[in-house]
C-alpha cells in the first residue's frame, strides 16, 4: 500500500485555496457553454430559415436542356442543313489520382498525344466546376468501343450525346446558309435576352444561320436536380420547362442550281446570283473558294481558323454580296436608261464610230480599231460600242448617271436577308470629295459611261438592277421563303425598258444568237469586262497571267418573255466574260429549265453560246485614255 | 478495495453521460458517412474503437489513480518517446507526421500525451506545490508540458498542441501562481505573437484572417466554415432528421465526420441536438468538479480538474471551431469525433476522473 500513502491528504488551506480556482473554472466553462448555446440558438433559430434556404441551394442545381437547332430546308424541302448527334467523350471532375494513367490509356486510343488530350483539358476549364470536363468530341463508335471494352480502366471516363450541325452538301452552299459555333463574348455581352443566351452555346455566325439564329436556335429548357457537392446528379431529377426546340427554316434556294452553278464555278474565283426577278427570292448563291461550314460545327481549332482567316483564296469572304467589282461593259443598260429617260438621246438616233474619239483632249479608244460606224442605241448595246457611250457620258453628265443607277438599287444594299452586304460604290462628285478629297472631273464621268473608274457592283445589286429592267420592278433578293417583301416599282417608263430590253436580246442573238437558245429557251444579257490593270487595254487576255487579267461578267434574264430568272455571274480574273461567265449563266439555265446537257457532245450548247459570246465579247473591251 | 466494492461505487451517472456522447458520435458518423461508398462502414470502426477504449478504460479505472501517478514520469516519459518515435518514422497523413503505425491499426501517440501530461502535471501539483509556486516550480512544470508540446508542434500539429494551453495554464492556476506571473506570461504571449505569426504557414495565417471575416475566401478556407454554419443553421429547432441531412450527407460540409461531425449532429437533429450536447459536456464537467471536490487527497483535485480543462477546452475549441468563432485548426470533439486513438485518450481520461470518484472515500 506504498503508493497510497505517499500523497497527502487534503488540508483545510488547501480545500480553500483550490476551492476558489474550481469556482473559476466553472464560472469560465458555464460561460463558455451559455456562450455556445446563444451561438446555436442564433443560427438554428432566429436564421434557421435562411440557412435553409443556403442549404437547398446548394442541394438543388437547375440543369440546362438544350434545345435542337432547327433543320434548313431548300425550296423543294431538300435537307441544307440538319443536326446529328455526336458523341463525346467527358472527363468528370473529381481529383482522380488515376487521372495521368487514364489519359495514358486514352490516348492510344483516341490516336492523339497526350499533351494534346492535355491541352484540351485546359481549355475547358474555364467552365463551372460541376461541368464535366471534355476530352473529346464526337469520338467513332469503333474508339468508343475500345474504350467500353476496358470500362474499368477509365473511371472517371463519361460519354454524352450531344446534337451536332451538319451540313449534308458541304461547301455547296457555305456562303449563303452560314456555319455555327460557340457564342463569343462580344455577343454575350450585347445579348438583348441574357436569359436565353449562355456561354458555351452554339449560335448561328454567319449567312442564314446568323440572321436567322433565334428561331432557329430556340429556347433551352430547365431540369432541376439534386446534386452532391462535387455536382453529380443523385436521385431524380424533375423538368423545369422543356426546351423550345428551333424552328425549321425553308429557303428560297434551288440545290440543283446551286450545285449547278458552284460546278460551273469550279475552281475559279468568283461568284453568282440567280434570282426569281418576279418576287427576288434568291435560287441560287455562290461564291468562291467557299469554306466547308461542317469543319465549324465540329470545333475548328485555332490553326484551322487562322489558316482560313488568312487564305489568299479569301474563302469566307462571300462575294456575291460583299465583294465590289467595276461592272465594265455591264453597266451600258444603265447609261441607255438614263439617256433615254433623260430625252438625252432617242432609240433611233445613231452617231459614227470611228475606232476612237477625242473628249476632253483625250483620245479614248473603242474596242474596234476599224470602228462600228453608224450605230444606234440597240447597235451600241449590242457591238458594245464605247465611242457611243463615251458621248452619250459626256452629254448626261455624272448627276443623271446616278440617280438613274440609285434608282435600279446601285450604291447601296439590295436588303438581302443575311448579313455582310457591301453597299458598294455609286459614284457622285460629293462622294469623290468626301472620300478621296478630290473634285470630280469630267473625265471621271467618261470612265464611268464605259462601267469603268470610280464605279464598284456587287453580284447581288447586278442580279436585283437586271431582274428591275426584266420587270419592271426592283425586287428585294431573300433567302427566307416565308419573307415575301414588295418589289418597289422603277421610275422608268415602259417604252425605255422595252428599248433597252430588246437590245440586251441582241446581244445575245448577234452573229449566232440562233444557237444560244437552240437549247429551247431564250435569254437576254450583257457581257461585261472590268479592267484589274490599264494595261491589260489593247492586249489579248489569254497572254496575260492570270493575276492580271480582267474580271468577267454576265448580267441578264431569261426567257426573254416574261422573265422567271435573273442571274448575275462574275469570274475574277477570267478574262472574257463570253468564255468565262457565259458558259456558268447556261449551265445553271439548262438546270432552272429542266433541260441536261445532251449526252453527245460535251456540254455542246454551252460552248456554243460561249463561243458566241465571245464573238461578242471580244469587242467588248473597254479603252482608257492614255 | 475489492472488486464488488469497485462495481458498486462506480460514478454511474458520469458514465453513462459518457457513453451517450460516444454514441451520438456513433450516429453521426454513420449518417455522415452513408452517402459515401467508401466511408460508409467507418461507423463500424469507431464502435470497435469504443470497445477498445471501454476495456482501456476499465483497466484504468480497476487500478488505483495512486499507482498510475506512482508510474506517472514512466508513463510521460513512454508517451515522449512515441512522439519522438513518429517524428522520426511516423507515417505522413495530410502534411502531418503524428501517426503511429502497427499492422493496420494507425493511433496518434499525441492523444496518449495528453492523458499522461494530465497525469504528471497534477502529480508534481501535489508533491511540489505548497500555498503558492516559485519561479523553479514554474520552470519545471513548464519543461513537463514543454516536451510533449514541442514534439507535437514539429509534426507539425498545431491543433493539438493548442490543448495544452489550457491545461497548463489551469495547472498553475491551482498551483497558486502569482498574478503577476500569470499577466507576465499573457504579456509575454502577445509579444511573441507578432514573431510567432511570421513563422506560421499561409494556409494558417488565412485560417486565422477568415476567423474574422468569413466571406473572406468562401471557396477555400472560408468554405469551410461557411458550409458548417449552413448545416448548422438549416437544422434549425428540432433539424432535419437523422440521416436526411443534406449538408452532411451530399458531402458540401468537409471533415463531416470527423471535425465538423457536431455539424453533422446539429444539422440533422436541430438545436435541440446541438443543446443536448453541449449539455452532455457541461454534466461531465460537473461531475468531474464534483470528483475533484470530493477526492480524498491533493492529487485526486489536481488530476480531475485538469482532466475536466482537458476534456472541456477541446470541446471548446472544437465547438468554437465550427460555430466560426476561432480558426479552423483541426481539433476533435471528444468522444464524437471519428478517430481511434482520439476516442481512447479521452475515455482514459473521464476514466481517471470516475476512479478518483470512486476511490474518494480515505480507505
Amino acid at each position: 500500500m506504498d503508493y497510497r500513502e505517499r500523497w497527502e491528504l487534503k488540508d483545510y488551506l488547501f480545500g480553500q485555496v483550490v476551492e476558489r480556482r474550481i469556482v473559476l473554472v466553472q464560472v469560465a466553462v458555464t460561460l463558455l457553454v451559455l456562450a455556445f448555446v446563444f451561438d446555436f440558438w442564433y443560427l438554428q433559430g432566429v436564421h434557421g430559415d435562411e440557412y435553409r434556404v443556403l442549404a437547398e441551394n446548394n442541394r438543388l442545381r437547375r440543369i440546362p436542356l438544350p434545345a435542337t437547332r432547327g433543320e434548313i430546308f431548300d425550296r423543294e424541302r431538300r435537307v441544307i442543313a440538319s443536326t446529328r448527334p455526336s458523341l463525346d467523350l467527358l472527363l468528370r471532375r473529381d481529383a482522380d489520382p488515376s487521372l495521368e494513367r487514364q489519359l495514358a490509356g486514352l490516348a492510344p486510343i483516341l490516336g492523339e498525344p497526350v499533351d494534346a488530350l492535355r491541352r484540351r483539358l485546359e481549355e475547358s476549364r474555364s467552365r463551372p466546376s460541376f461541368e464535366a470536363l471534355t476530352v473529346k468530341e464526337d469520338v467513332t463508335l469503333a474508339e468508343l468501343a475500345r474504350i467500353e471494352a476496358r470500362r474499368d480502366r477509365f473511371p472517371s471516363i463519361e460519354v454524352r450525346q450531344t446534337a451536332r450541325r451538319h451540313y449534308p452538301e458541304g461547301r455547296l452552299a457555305a456562303h449563303a446558309i452560314g456555319y455555327v459555333g460557340e457564342v463569343n463574348e462580344a455577343r454575350l455581352q450585347t445579348a438583348e435576352d441574357t436569359t436565353t443566351l449562355f456561354r458555351g452555346d452554339i449560335v448561328g455566325k454567319s449567312g442564314i444561320e446568323r440572321a436567322f439564329d433565334d428561331p432557329l436556335r430556340g429556347v433551352r429548357g430547365w431540369m432541376v436536380a439534386s446534386v452532391d457537392s462535387l455536382g453529380r446528379q443523385i436521385g431524380d431529377s424533375q423538368v423545369l420547362e422543356e426546351p423550345g426546340h428551333g424552328a425549321p427554316l425553308e429557303i428560297t434556294l434551288d440545290i440543283r442550281m446551286q450545285r449547278a452553278l458552284v460546278e460551273a464555278l469550279g475552281a475559279e474565283a468568283g461568284a453568282g446570283v440567280f434570282l426569281d426577278p418576279r418576287t427576288g427570292e434568291v435560287l441560287a448563291l455562290a461564291s468562291t473558294p467557299a469554306f466547308d461550314p461542317n469543319r465549324f460545327a465540329d470545333g475548328l481549332t485555332r490553326e484551322a481558323w487562322q489558316a482560313l482567316n488568312t487564305d489568299e483564296g479569301r474563302p469566307l469572304h462571300d462575294r456575291a454580296i460583299a465583294s465590289a467589282y467595276a461592272p465594265g461593259s455591264t453597266f451600258k443598260v444603265v447609261m441607255s436608261i438614263a439617256g433615254l429617260e433623260t430625252g438625252t438621246i432617242h432609240p433611233a438616233d445613231a452617231l459614227y464610230c470611228a475606232g476612237s474619239t477625242v473628249i476632253y483632249g483625250h483620245r479614248r479608244l473603242c474596242w474596234k480599231k476599224g470602228g462600228h460606224g453608224r450605230v444606234d442605241l440597240e447597235r451600241a448595246l449590242a457591238q458594245s460600242c464605247n465611242v457611243y457611250f463615251y458621248h452619250l457620258g459626256q452629254r448626261l453628265g455624272i448627276e443623271p448617271i446616278q440617280r438613274y443607277g440609285a434608282i435600279l438599287g446601285l450604291g447601296a444594299p439590295t436588303g438581302i436577308d443575311i448579313p455582310g452586304e457591301e453597299e458598294a460604290i455609286l459614284p457622285s462628285p460629293e462622294w469623290k470629295q468626301r472620300a478621296h478629297g478630290e473634285p470630280w472631273y469630267p473625265g471621271d464621268t467618261i470612265s464611268v459611261a464605259i462601267g469603268q473608274g470610280l464605279i464598284a457592283v456587287t453580284p447581288i445589286q447586278m442580279a436585283t438592277m437586271i431582274a428591275g429592267v426584266a420587270t419592271g420592278r426592283l425586287p428585294r433578293p431573300h433567302l427566307a421563303r416565308a419573307s415575301q417583301p414588295a418589289p418597289r416599282e422603277v421610275a422608268i417608263s415602259a417604252t425605255t425598258l422595252e428599248t433597252v430590253r430588246r437590245g440586251l436580246e441582241m446581244v445575245v442573238e448577234s452573229g449566232t444568237g440562233r444557237s444560244v437558245t437552240r437549247g429551247g429557251f431564250t435569254v437576254a444579257g450583257k457581257t461585261g469586262t472590268a479592267q484589274v490593270f490599264k494595261r491589260s487595254a489593247g492586249i489579248d487576255a489569254d497572254e496575260l497571267p492570270k493575276a492580271e487579267r480582267d474580271h468577267a461578267w454576265f448580267v441578264g434574264y431569261a426567257p426573254v418573255d416574261n422573265p422567271r430568272v435573273s442571274f448575275a455571274v462574275v469570274v475574277e480574273h477570267g478574262g472574257h466574260g463570253g468564255t468565262s461567265a457565259a458558259p456558268i449563266v447556261r449551265k445553271v439555265l439548262e438546270v432552272f429549265f429542266g433541260e441536261e446537257a445532251p449526252a453527245g457532245p460535251p456540254a455542246a450548247p454551252g460552248l456554243q453560246a460561249a463561243r458566241s459570246l465571245r464573238r461578242e465579247e471580244s469587242r467588248d473591251r473597254p479603252t482608257a485614255a492614255r | 478495495m475489492t472488486g464488488r466494492r469497485l462495481l458498486a461505487s462506480l460514478d454511474a451517472p458520469t458514465i453513462l453521460a459518457t457513453l451517450a456522447l460516444c454514441t451520438i458520435g456513433l450516429v453521426s458518423i454513420a449518417s455522415a458517412t452513408a452517402e459515401h461508398g467508401g466511408r460508409s462502414g467507418l461507423w463500424k470502426m469507431q464502435l470497435a474503437w469504443l470497445a477498445v477504449g471501454i476495456v482501456a478504460a476499465a483497466v484504468v479505472v480497476a487500478v488505483d489513480y495512486r499507482l498510475w501517478a506512482a508510474l506517472a514520469l514512466v508513463l510521460h516519459g513512454l508517451a515522449l518517446l512515441l512522439l519522438g518515435f513518429v517524428l522520426a518514422f511516423g507515417r505522413e497523413v495530410g502534411g502531418n507526421r503524428s501517426w503511429l503505425e502497427v499492422g493496420a491499426l494507425r493511433a496518434q501517440p499525441s492523444e496518449l500525451a495528453k492523458w499522461t501530461t494530465c497525469l504528471v502535471l497534477a502529480v508534481y501539483l501535489a508533491r511540489r506545490v505548497r500555498s503558492s509556486m516559485g519561479l523553479r516550480q514554474l520552470g519545471e512544470m513548464g519543461l513537463l508540458v514543454a516536451a510533449p508540446v514541442g514534439l507535437i508542434a514539429l509534426q507539425p500539429d498545431m491543433g493539438t498542441a493548442l490543448i495544452f494551453v489550457p491545461i497548463f495554464a489551469t495547472a498553475l492556476m491551482i498551483g497558486g501562481v502569482r498574478w503577476k506571473v500569470l499577466v507576465g506570461f499573457a504579456v509575454l504571449a502577445l509579444l511573441l505573437a507578432p514573431v510567432g505569426w511570421t513563422h506560421l504557414k499561409a494556409y494558417q495565417k488565412e485560417r486565422i484572417l477568415t476567423m474574422f471575416d468569413a466571406e473572406r475566401d468562401p471557396s477555400g478556407v472560408g468554405y469551410q466554415v461557411r458550409q458548417s454554419k449552413i448545416a448548422i443553421g438549416s437544422g434549425g429547432l428540432v433539424g432535419k432528421g437523422l440521416f436526411a441531412g443534406t449538408q452532411g450527407q451530399l458531402n458540401f460540409l468537409p471533415a463531416q465526420h470527423t471535425d465538423f461531425v457536431l455539424s453533422t449532429f446539429a444539422e440533422e437533429t436541430g438545436f435541440l441536438g446541438a443543446v443536448a450536447v453541449l449539455g452532455l459536456f457541461y454534466y461531465l464537467m460537473w461531475r468531474g468538479i464534483v470528483a475533484a471536490r470530493s477526492a480524498q487527497d491533493r492529487l485526486g483535485t489536481c488530476l480531475c480538474m485538469l482532466l475536466v480543462v482537458w476534456i472541456t477546452g477541446q470541446m471548446a475549441i472544437n465547438v468554437g471551431m465550427i460555430l466560426g468563432r476561432l480558426p479552423t485548426i483541426g481539433v476533435p470533439l471528444p468522444f464524437l469525433s471519428y478517430g481511434g486513438s482520439a476516442l481512447v485518450a479521452a475515455l482514459c481520461g473521464m476514466a481517471l476522473v470516475v476512479n478518483v470518484r470512486t476511490r474518494r472515500f480515505v480507505n
